[in-house]
């Protein structure tokens, strides 16, 4: 899947990865699609209940080893 | 309008700090608006000096290593991050009267008020936490 940025929150624990999201997310226009990379396992709720609160769209999320990326469509 | 959550942090533990500064940050991260109440031991959770070495609970001191293998960010960097995403922090003027601190004993950037500033902030929160 194509992504307008990847976010790197590999090997960070929470609540790493969320503000890592938000501040991705930031820099991005409506429409906009954000790839992030974590490990925290805690993340997979975490990123869909965030996604959900701020009115974004999760489009699809992977597992890759110990990796899990996800695929954030901006409101 | 954007969410409000009102926080007391009251106690002045490493364990205190980060229940309160997660808290904070994701809910920051989400796009609230969020102020911390610091009151007794609470302070300690922004003294510019005690915040670098915040005590574990007794008998527990083995627990550190976890936070290093965790990756787990310190409490200085959680505080600025904090910050830096618009928490806003209140720290008890009467606490700092009783146990002789100033402002310029804490990190930059806070504010002093009593607990009406804290409770005018609260009245319209929509989540309000104690630690």
């Amino acid at each position: 899947m194509k992504a307008d940025l990847v976010v790197d929150a590999k090997g960070l624990a929470c609540p790493m990865p969320i503000v890592r999201t938000k501040k991705g997310m930031d820099t991005l226009q409506s429409g906009q699609v954000l790839e992030i990379h974590v490990t925290d396992k805690g993340a997979k709720n975490d990123l869909s209940a965030w996604a959900k609160s701020a009115g974004h769209e999760m489009i699809d999320m992977a597992e890759e080893g110990d990796v899990l990326k996800f695929w954030i469509r901006k409101a | 309008m954007n969410k409000r959550v009102a926080i007391i942090a009251a106690n002045g533990g490493l364990f205190d700090a980060y229940k309160v500064f997660n808290i904070a940050t994701a809910a920051a991260a989400t796009e609230a608006e969020v102020a911390i109440f610091f009151t007794f031991e609470g302070l300690n959770l922004i003294h510019k000096e005690a915040y670098k070495q915040l005590p574990l609970p007794e008998g527990k001191e083995q627990i550190q290593q976890g936070f290093a293998q965790a990756n787990v960010p310190s409490i200085p960097e959680l505080v600025s991050m904090a910050q830096e995403m618009g928490v806003k922090f209140i720290a008890c003027q009467m606490t700092m009267d009783v146990m002789g601190l100033t402002k310029e004993h804490f990190v930059d950037g806070i504010d002093v008020g009593g607990a009406v500033t804290f409770l005018d902030f609260a009245k319209d929160a929509d989540i309000t936490l104690t630690f």
